[in-house]
């Protein structure tokens, strides 16, 4: 979290704190509104800009916060807090129940469940006598804390301006937490994400969550305010509301969730001023064509919402090249000792892979060894970079068996290779492109670190992290000689920089295997030099490598053993000296001439 | 035994127009990737439409043409203003931004049409009753209906040339740009089958569901999770998505409580999506 | 002919093409090689409109196509085959071939006859869908379906891309009979049979064309000896 975040809630806390005194009472009742949608709003912003998921039923939510809350409060006499504390559950555990199946799978089928979900709710809560059917539950009392009756617009509107402040601080510490850099990552490039140790699932159903989290207690706050819940809270006007307020503000910011939800309840007070003049008899709910006009002409025109908007105002600022210090002494992470030099790290046993009826690889098995390098060479479409897909778990093999550190990988995520020691990187480059390239190796300390949601919310418990963090990526970054470039936004790196970034970014991971996809492609004599040192020390220091390389004569001065494939099929795997005699190799390579020559 | 069918003689003409919304969710999500929530709409705007021509005199014929036209004028519009000028189109992106499309299309046909529901005049035809369950006219209408448009569509994809040429988008977008074949007229193609599917599920089950401005949400939900049914990219899945979630909805309705109707597509869709996320139907062309 | 004067192109923020200038003549066949990431693919993807250039001109037949979208290239008369083939998997071979004509449906039917005898591996596969193909005649179809709007310019990226050798030659012997038909612009890794068939050989580095010849001249350099024709094995 950086230090203009704290002056920001600053100033907005002395807003907050003005504002009902200096405005009309009608303008501060907006302003209640706009507080317990602008709550809601945080979670769902966090959702879309950071685990890139939409929920179209953010209402449903928001109504089993409400609901929940009514229900314990005027049947059951559940003191405030304890209730408040048991809606937000609620509707968190409902989350998780929607989640845990859904977010498995790709884009837009959580955003179609949670549409579902709200549809449902919605009519149960309509049916049922159990939430008081169509006209629901009322008779909740307006809060009292300290013999202090919260009950007028300016008192509501001062209760609920330090949560909602607290709860936008909370939501940018994530954004810049551990977890916030690993999923913006995941946005970037899920599989590089992933390769580093990045459970997308996991985290993705950690802010879904917790978005639910900030709905539940929206509608707590609803329920006070208004003393009655009826099915009207599960509307499905309400999540379009809701969906507005992120989209308006910009999804990638939680302040976004602040402005836009200011914005759209003038909006929808203007509207509902207008339209009735504008369109004589017309019903109240016609504000939803302003609504639905909205949404479509910000997405066309201004993607980025408000808050894109006020920053093309100002000049367009790219992060200067901050200069970075390398640790101050900080301690240096240690961790587990390497395997021992020589014991078996990969085994690959019967790999196998059909594509339709294709053979793409076909029957390979190797190990490698801690400590040295094997190169994967053969023609290209002989299968070397489908190898490497499914040994790093990017790829689920047909048949046959990945062993790293002891842990079979094959056929699960890249995230539990990682976890096993091993990360890769990419022939095309994946890049995280939305950060700078600290930014982007930081993300390869992602399993060396720990803090979580919570920490990371809370921003002061992970600092000490943060700062071996950074540390560590600038370790990395000096290794392959780009610590000048470390504040450079990393997609502004020229092809062969991106390369090494990508290197350092995987070396971060502190990997006991480490799997690189054409890494000389791209750079210049002296670069490769460079880069066969740096793979030489590496071996030194006991790493296991595997790397696909065209670059034949560098292949073989550096490599231990040497693996070739051809049409999929592994034909020889031994030292240079050996593979550059074995017949089978020589005919695989020279056979292309032989052909041709007619 | 005689309920049973009857439950399923309701299901197959509600599952018709599942199906047909369906197909227009494929449609459309085949060659550019957008999940269209205005699909529900179409049909929506299509009743009501029906219903104004026909009570301005039209007869009933003529009043449905003008319907369908409409509808699928009011889609290529949608494609033309709020589609193409977005620059970066993902899922996510295109959801919000349908969702704000459906949004405005339901508040203008409130401010047309009201908040009341209509229904449009049966089509002729008269009622029969076979072994004991009573069919109406309309639900045959409404299976006609299906069979027809559908069988249509996939005749379009199957065997006309443009057709193929919209598959050849959907399968391999950069090989048929490569070709000359224009994605932004096969995504304005798509858009007005789908209108037109869409328009057409929308008259033929309004004389017995009615026609309202809400009824689009629900009725894209389920036509989406038949066309989920289907794998998302198969006209014919997207049939049998439609009437395998009609029928079970009606048999749910009828053997444990009317008011779990709605809910049986959420718990379809999630089991589905659990079981396989490819769909019920294989189908070979591997869409990467 | 074909010819581009300082072609800047690349993806987003990256540039990948530095100012390539390069021309070819009518009828004229040329090889264009490269390491990994030198910029060849970029360089047929920015000609056929795939990607817009951000400087620079694209010029065929005098005519000006930089910056047009790949569809209107298509059109003007370029072919780009693109690299993996991208065969429509669930159309059969006919349906496949039927639709490379989009741009001109009048010569169809006699193109397919045409293509069928350059390839007539694909007689036989007609009304299979082209996914059951092997790799080999996909690519047959890829360059098939490329030839049937009768391009001025063909540019084939990579057509070698994992074939048998056996395949390989038959596709360059389908190539050496289309020389001087049309003017063909060739990227290949297999260095040693695009020196077989070129007339003219281009070599790119690092976003930039860096030495042109013929195949007799650029075989005895000793660079390109070791670099592509392999003195290792």
């Amino acid at each position: 979290m950086k230090r203009s975040d704290f002056v920001a809630i600053a100033a907005l806390a002395a807003v907050f704190a003005v504002f009902p005194l200096v405005v009309p009472t009608a303008l501060v009742n907006i302003g209640v509104y706009a507080l317990i949608y602008a709550l809601t709003a945080i979670g769902l912003t966090l959702l879309m800009g950071l685990a890139g998921q939409v929920s179209l039923g953010h209402a449903a939510f928001f109504a089993i916060g409400a609901y929940t809350q009514a229900i314990l409060v005027t049947r059951y006499g559940v003191p405030l807090p304890a209730a408040a504390i048991a809606a937000v559950g609620l509707a968190m555990l409902a989350a998780l129940l929607i989640g845990l199946p859904l977010l498995r799978l790709r884009g837009h089928f959580l955003a179609l469940a949670t549409l579902g979900l709200g549809i449902v709710l919605a009519v149960s809560v309509n049916e049922m006598e159990f939430t008081g059917a169509t006209t629901g539950i009322f008779g909740i009392p307006k809060p009292e804390f300290g013999g202090r009756l919260y009950d007028s617009p300016e008192e509501y509107f001062w209760l609920m301006a330090p949560i909602v402040l607290v709860g936008l601080l909370l939501a940018r510490g994530i954004v810049e937490s551990r977890i916030g850099r690993a999923l913006s990552a995941v946005n970037d490039s899920e599989v590089a994400a992933e390769s580093l140790g990045v459970d997308t699932f996991r985290l993705r159903l950690q802010v879904f969550v917790l978005s639910a989290g900030y709905a539940g207690l929206g509608g707590v706050f609803y329920a006070h305010w208004l003393g009655v819940v009826s099915p009207s809270a599960a509307h499905f006007s309400m999540s379009v509301e809701f969906l507005l307020i992120s989209v308006l503000g910009g999804l990638g910011t939680v302040w976004g969730a602040l402005t836009g939800a200011f914005a759209v309840e003038f909006l929808d007070e203007a509207m509902r001023e207008f339209i009735p003049v504008l369109v004589p008899g017309a019903a109240g709910e016609v504000q939803l064509v302003g609504f639905g006009i909205v949404l479509v002409l910000i997405v066309v025109l201004l993607p980025g919402g408000l808050h894109q908007a006020t920053r093309r105002l100002f000049a367009r600022r790219r992060p200067a090249a901050v200069p970075v210090s390398s640790g101050d002494g900080e301690p240096e992470p240690r961790r587990a000792a390497r395997p021992e030099r020589g014991s078996p790290l990969l085994e690959v046993r019967g790999l196998t892979k059909r594509f339709g009826g294709v053979v793409a690889v076909d029957d390979v098995s190797l190990d490698v060894r801690a400590g040295e390098i094997v190169a994967l060479i053969g023609p290209n479409g002989a299968g070397k970079t489908t190898c490497f897909n499914m040994i790093s778990g990017v790829l689920e093999p047909t048949s046959g068996e990945v062993t790293v550190n002891g842990v079979r990988t094959d056929g699960r995520k890249p995230h539990v290779f990682a976890r096993a020691g091993a990360t890769r990187t990419f022939q095309n480059l994946q890049v995280f492109r939305s950060s700078t390239v600290l930014g982007n190796v930081k993300v390869g300390r992602h399993l060396r670190s720990r803090a979580g949601l919570l920490r990371g919310a809370l921003t002061l418990p992970a600092r000490a992290e943060e700062r071996m963090i950074t540390a560590a990526a600038v370790r990395c970054l000096d290794a392959v000689g780009l610590a000048e470039h470390a504040g450079q936004m990393a997609v502004d790196l020229p092809f062969g920089l991106q390369r090494r970034m990508e290197i350092a970014r995987a070396l971060a991971l502190e990997p006991d295997l480490l799997l690189l996809d054409e890494p000389m492609a791209g750079l210049s004599g002296a670069e490769r030099r460079e880069l066969a040192a740096l793979l030489r020390r590496l071996r030194e220091d006991g790493m296991a490598i595997v790397l696909v390389e065209h670059d034949v004569a560098a292949v073989l001065s550096l490599a231990d053993r040497v693996a070739v494939l051809d049409d999929g099929k592994l034909i020889a795997f031994g030292p240079p000296d050996e593979v550059r005699q074995d017949p089978a190799v020589i005919a695989a390579y020279l056979g292309e001439d032989a052909d041709v020559r007619d | 035994m005689a309920d049973l069918l009857q439950f399923v003689v309701a299901g197959l003409a509600q599952g018709g127009a599942y199906a047909l919304i369906a197909i227009g969710f494929v449609s459309i999500f085949a060659v550019s990737g957008v999940i269209n929530l205005a699909q529900g709409e179409f049909a929506a705007l299509a009743g009501l439409c029906a219903i104004s021509a026909a009570g301005a005199g039209l007869p009933l014929l003529p009043a449905l043409l003008v319907a369908v036209a409409v509808v699928a004028a009011v889609a290529i519009a949608i494609e033309r203003l709020a589609i193409r000028p977005v620059r970066r189109m993902t899922t996510l992106t295109s959801i919000i931004l349908t969702l704000g499309v459906s949004t405005a299309l339901k508040a203008v046909m409130l401010l047309i049409w009201g908040p009341q529901g209509h229904t449009l005049r049966a089509f002729p035809g008269s009622d029969l009753t076979v072994a004991g369950v009573s069919i109406r006219a309309q639900e045959l209408w409404i299976l006609a209906a299906c069979a027809l448009v559908g069988g249509a569509v996939w005749w379009f994809y199957e065997r006309t040339l443009h057709g193929k040429a919209l598959r050849a988008c959907s399968e391999q977008p950069v090989a048929a740009r490569l070709i000359g074949i224009s994605l932004t007229k096969a995504s304005l193609v798509s858009f007005g089958i789908a209108g037109v599917t869409g328009a057409v599920a929308g008259v033929v089950t309004s004389p017995i569901y009615s026609s309202s401005w809400e009824i689009g949400l629900t009725l894209g939900l389920k036509g989406f999770v038949a066309a989920t049914l289907g794998g998302l990219l198969s006209v014919r899945g997207a049939i049998l998505g439609g009437i395998l979630l009609g029928v079970l909805e009606n048999l749910v309705a009828g053997y444990v409580a009317t008011g779990l109707r709605d809910a049986v597509a959420f718990v379809v869709l999630i089991a589905i999506l659990l079981a396989r996320p490819g769909g019920l139907v294989k189908h070979t062309e591997a869409r990467v | 002919m074909f010819e581009t004067r300082g072609l800047r192109s690349g993806y987003d923020n990256l540039e990948v093409l530095r100012g390539v200038d390069l021309s070819l003549a009518e009828g004229e066949l040329v090889a264009l090689l490269g390491a990994n990431g030198a910029g060849k693919t970029t360089l047929l993807r920015t000609v056929s409109g795939l990607l817009r250039p951000f400087g620079g001109t694209v010029r065929l037949d005098g005519r000006d196509i930089g910056g047009l979208p790949a569809e209107k290239v298509a059109a003007a008369g370029l072919a780009h085959v693109p690299e993996n083939r991208l065969v429509f998997p669930s159309l059969t071979v006919t349906d496949n071939l039927a639709l490379g004509a989009w741009t001109r449906p009048r010569t169809r039917a006699e193109d397919i006859e045409r293509m069928l005898d350059l390839f007539p591996r694909l007689r036989q596969r007609l009304g299979q869908p082209a996914g059951t193909l092997s790799g080999g005649e996909q690519q047959m179809l890829a360059i098939a379906r490329g030839l049937m709007a009768r391009p001025k310019v063909l540019v084939l990226d990579e057509p070698s891309l994992g074939l048998a050798p056996k395949v390989v030659g038959d596709i360059f012997a389908a190539l050496a009979r289309l020389r001087h038909e049309l003017t063909i612009l060739l990227v290949e890794q297999n260095a040693r049979a695009a020196f077989k068939v070129a007339d003219r050989v281009l070599v790119m580095d690092r976003g930039k064309i860096v030495m042109s010849g013929t195949p007799e001249e650029l075989a005895d350099d000793a660079q390109i000896k070791q670099a592509y024709l392999g003195g290792g094995f």
